[in-house]
C-alpha cells in the first residue's frame, strides 16, 4: 500500500513539473488585467480574442501553416521514394545516404539556418518565402523518410511481387498496393512533420526577413516589446492546437508507434 | 530513387554548412588556427562554452535521475493508465517550445507565483530575481527535454523481464544493488539514447537561453546569434558551430561507447 502511493507521488510530481507550466498559460492568459500575472487579476476571455485582432499574428500564422503543410508534403514526395528504394533495394552506400538524409536532424537548427543564409540565399538572391520553405522542407525530410521507412519494413514484399505477377507495372504495384498499405505510416509521417515545422524556431531565426516571419518568431518579437497576456493565451491556443491533431492522430493511427 | 532526396539535403545542408564550418578556420583568408586560438583567449567566450557544457550535462544527469524513478513507477502500472501517463509525458513535446518557456516567465518572473510566495510569506521584502540567471534556464531545459529521458527508459524498461527484480531481492540485494547490478546494466541502452539526446538537445537549444536566461546567462547558441547580429563576427560564428557539432557528434560517439562496452 505504502509503496503505491510513493510511486503514483512520484509520478504526479513528474507530471506537475513538466505539465503543470502549460496550466499556468491557459489561466494567465485568462487574465482581465493588462499585465502577465498569475493568479491572473480577473478572468475574461479578452486576451483570447485580441490575439485574432493583432495583424502580424494572422499574417506569420498564415506563412507557419503555409511552411509546415507544403514544406512537409514537399519532403514526402521525396521522401517516401529514397525510402522505399532504401527499404527494397540493396543500394550501394545505403548507410551514407540515410546519414546524409538524417543529417539535419543532426546539425543544429541555428547553423542550418546560418549557413542556408549567407551561403544560398544571399548569393542566390532567394525570397524570403522559398528560403523557409526549403529549409522546412528539409527538416521535416528526415521524418518523413524514417517514419515510412518505418511503415515500409512491416510490409511483406511478396504481395507487391504478386501484384507484378498479375499484370501490374511496377509503377502500379507501387501506387495500388504499397502505397494504400502504408497510408497509415504517411499520415503519420505528415502529422509529426507538420507539428516540428510549425514548431520550428532556430533554423527560421536568421532566414526571416522584414515582415515576413514565422508565427513562433514573431511571439518571441513580440514578447520583447510587451508584457501583456496575449502570448500566453496564443501560446495555449496552439498548444490546444497540437494536442488536438495529435490526440486525433492517436485515436486514429497509434500515432505514438511511429515518435 | 533516393537521389532527390540526398541531392536536396547535400545541395541545402551539407554544403551550406561545410562552409561556414570552413570559416572558423580562415582569418584574413588564410586557412589557420589562430581563430581557435583568440576565440579561447578571451574570457566570455570561455565561460559560455563551460557554462553550456555544464548545464547540458546537468540537465542530462538529473533528468537521468528523475527519469529512472518515473519511468520505473509507470512501468509498474497497470497497461491502461500506463498508457494514459505516457501520452501524458509525451504531450509537452508536441507543444512549441515558445509556448512551454514562456510558461517559466509567468512562474519566476518579478510577480511570477514563486516571488508572490516569496514576498507573501516574509522570506523576502523585495522579489528576487530568478529570470535571466542559470538556475532558470537549467529549469528551462529541465522543463523542455526531460520526457525524451523517460521516454527512452520506459521503452527499455518495458524489455526486462518481470522476474529479475524480484529474484535479486530474494537473493539478498538491497535496493541500490538491484538497481546498480540489475537494472542499471539491463537498461543502459535506453540511458545512452536518452542521454543523447537530452544533452545534445540542452546544448543546441535556441529559445530556453534566449528567454531565460538573455544577454546575461548566455550559451554557446545565442552568443553565436549575437556575434552574427551584432559584431558579425563570422570567424567567431563557424567555430561556435563546428564547436556545437563536434560536441554533438562527440556525446553520441561516446555514449555509444559506453553503452557497448
Amino acid at each position: 500500500m505504502g509503496k503505491t502511493w510513493a510511486s503514483r507521488l512520484i509520478i504526479f510530481t513528474t507530471l506537475l513539473f513538466l505539465i503543470g507550466p502549460f496550466f499556468i498559460i491557459i489561466f494567465a492568459g485568462l487574465s482581465a488585467g493588462s499585465s502577465l500575472s498569475f493568479p491572473p487579476q480577473g478572468l475574461s476571455l479578452k486576451w483570447y480574442l485580441a490575439v485574432f485582432e493583432v495583424e502580424s499574428f494572422r499574417q506569420s500564422f498564415t506563412l507557419s501553416m503555409f511552411l509546415a503543410v507544403c514544406g512537409t508534403l514537399c519532403a514526402l514526395i521525396i521522401g517516401v521514394p529514397a525510402a522505399y528504394a532504401i527499404c527494397r533495394y540493396k543500394i550501394p552506400g545505403a548507410e551514407t545516404i540515410k546519414l546524409i538524409v538524417a543529417a539535419p536532424i543532426i546539425v543544429p537548427g541555428i547553423i542550418v539556418g546560418l549557413a542556408l543564409l549567407r551561403y544560398l540565399v544571399v548569393p542566390l538572391n532567394f525570397t524570403v518565402t522559398l528560403a523557409l520553405f526549403l529549409a522546412h522542407t528539409a527538416l521535416v525530410l528526415p521524418y518523413a523518410v524514417r517514419v515510412v521507412s518505418a511503415s515500409l519494413e512491416n510490409l511483406r514484399t511478396d504481395i507487391e511481387e504478386a501484384a507484378v505477377l498479375l499484370g501490374c507495372t511496377r509503377l502500379q504495384a507501387f501506387s495500388k498496393v504499397v502505397l494504400p498499405n502504408i497510408r497509415s505510416g504517411i499520415l503519420a509521417a505528415f502529422i509529426l512533420g507538420f507539428v516540428t515545422s510549425f514548431n520550428q524556431v532556430p533554423v527560421s531565426l536568421f532566414l526571416s526577413g522584414p515582415g515576413v516571419r514565422t508565427l513562433p518568431i514573431d511571439m518571441l518579437d513580440y514578447m520583447e516589446i510587451t508584457y501583456d497576456p496575449s502570448v500566453a493565451a496564443l501560446s495555449a491556443l496552439l498548444a490546444f492546437l497540437s494536442m488536438g491533431i495529435v490526440f486525433i492522430a492517436e485515436k486514429t493511427l497509434g500515432f505514438s508507434r511511429y515518435v | 530513387m533516393v537521389l532527390p532526396a540526398a541531392v536536396f539535403t547535400a545541395a541545402l545542408f551539407l554544403l551550406p554548412v561545410g562552409i561556414l564550418l570552413s570559416e572558423g578556420f580562415k582569418v584574413g583568408g588564410e586557412w589557420t588556427l589562430a581563430g581557435y586560438a583568440d576565440f579561447f583567449s578571451k574570457p566570455l567566450n570561455r565561460t559560455v562554452f563551460f557554462r553550456t557544457l555544464k548545464l547540458g550535462l546537468l540537465v542530462a544527469l538529473v533528468s537521468a535521475i528523475v527519469g529512472y524513478a518515473s519511468a520505473f513507477c509507470i512501468v509498474n502500472l497497470e497497461p491502461k493508465q500506463r498508457g494514459r501517463i505516457f501520452g501524458l509525458v509525451i504531450l509537452p513535446l508536441m507543444i512549441s517550445p515558445v509556448a512551454r518557456t514562456y510558461a517559466w516567465i509567468v512562474i519566476l518572473g518579478r510577480t511570477g507565483i514563486v516571488n508572490d510566495a516569496i514576498v507573501g510569506l516574509g522570506l523576502s521584502d523585495t522579489p528576487i530575481r530568478f529570470l535571466f540567471t542559470e538556475t532558470a534556464v537549467f529549469l528551462g531545459l529541465l522543463q523542455l527535454f526531460m520526457p525524451l529521458m523517460i521516454i527512452s527508459l520506459i521503452s527499455s524498461m518495458e524489455n526486462l523481464p518481470k522476474d529479475v527484480i524480484p529474484a535479486a531481492r530474494v537473493l539478498g540485494a538491497s535496493w541500490l544493488q538491484v538497481f546498480t547490478r540489475v537494472i542499471l546494466p539491463l537498461t543502459r541502452e535506453g540511458l545512452v539514447l536518452g542521454g543523447t539526446l537530452v544533452f545534445t538537445g540542452a546544448l543546441t537549444a535556441y529559445i530556453t537561453p534566449a528567454i531565460l536566461g538573455g544577454s546575461k546567462v548566455l550559451m554557446l547558441e545565442t552568443l553565436l546569434y549575437q556575434k552574427v547580429n551584432v559584431s558579425n563576427d563570422f570567424v567567431s560564428a563557424g567555430i561556435i558551430a563546428t564547436i556545437l557539432i563536434v560536441m554533438c557528434f562527440g556525446a553520441n560517439v561516446v555514449l555509444r561507447r559506453i553503452a557497448k562496452a
